[in-house]
């Protein structure tokens, strides 16, 4: 009789510990995992620690970053994400489409195509001085032409004209 | 604040709109983004969103280099011949000897003394 009450108690404290403790941390560890991988998060894992979530890896790019995080808040029973682990992969480095003269020869010919006369530029190492005056209502169009060319770098001392 | 971090709502937007991209680094931190948008507005709006960061694009710390899927570029590198040109000049304004452009060229031209003013020449670079 005295057992049968003392066993009683005992798997009624064992339930409310275990309700009162929530997940383990192993089980948040799988849970936010998951959820990386459900969000399409790569290059990162997760490990829980009394509901704080530390994230490491190498990510491509800053939006991975922050897309992280974000998944690993959104699971249940995580109090706050530690992103300090999170690296960012080192870029490449850019190469110029074509060589100096080329990029100047194909950029004063794209300017002239879309109406930027004006705007000169000179070449060196794949950045672009871009200087001289256009119609405001070109300015963005002449920017951008410049931009698309395959340049590595640009000093940008476009004016718009003044009406 | 690295140019990463000050373009993020625009790499965020290419992401939600359907540009594919790939970063490098160019001169001197230059953030180099090249890729290619499902569409003009598509890329119109990161445009939009990049003067918005920097007005009138002055930084400098950032290349934005994107087509659009279907027109690679408005046609390539063409170079429309004006009055007075010829196959050497033409090929000192690009750093390459007027052979190459004869070259690319042969199936519009019939002899590389003879180009017209508003001809359109393939340039090879």
């Amino acid at each position: 009789m005295m057992k049968a009450k003392l066993l009683t108690f005992i798997v009624i404290a064992a339930a409310l510990f275990l309700s009162a403790c929530g997940k383990s941390d192993a089980d948040l560890t799988k849970a936010v995992n998951d959820k990386l991988a459900a969000d399409k998060v790569t290059g990162v894992t997760a490990s829980v620690k009394d509901g704080v979530a530390t994230l490491s890896g190498e990510v491509a790019d800053v939006t991975v970053k922050t897309k992280a995080e974000a998944s690993a808040k959104s699971v249940d029973g995580i109090k706050s994400v530690d992103v300090n682990g999170l690296k960012l992969k080192p870029l490449p480095t850019a190469t110029p489409a074509a060589p100096d003269p080329a990029l100047t020869g194909k950029i004063t010919e794209s300017l002239k195509k879309a109406g930027c006369t004006g705007a000169s530029v000179a070449v060196a190492n794949g950045k672009v001085t871009v200087t001289g005056e256009v119609p405001a209502a070109k300015y963005a169009e002449c920017i951008q032409t410049i931009q698309q060319s395959g340049i590595t770098g640009i000093d940008n001392q476009l004016k718009k004209a003044a009406k | 604040m690295s140019a990463q971090e000050k373009y993020q709502s625009l790499l965020e937007l290419a992401n939600q709109n359907g540009t594919t991209y790939e970063l490098s680094e160019g001169d001197n931190g230059t953030l180099v983004v090249t890729g290619t948008a499902p569409s003009a507005e598509a890329k119109q709006a990161l445009w939009d969103e990049y003067n918005r960061i920097d007005p009138d694009f002055k930084s400098g710390d950032l290349i934005l280099n994107i087509s659009t899927g279907d027109a690679a570029g408005g046609g390539g590198n063409t170079y429309t011949v004006e009055s007075g040109d010829n196959l050497t000049k033409i090929g000192n304004k690009y750093g390459i000897p007027w052979k190459s452009i004869w070259d690319a060229n042969r199936d519009i031209l019939k002899d590389p003394d003879k180009i017209y003013p508003g001809q359109e020449l393939k340039i090879p670079i």
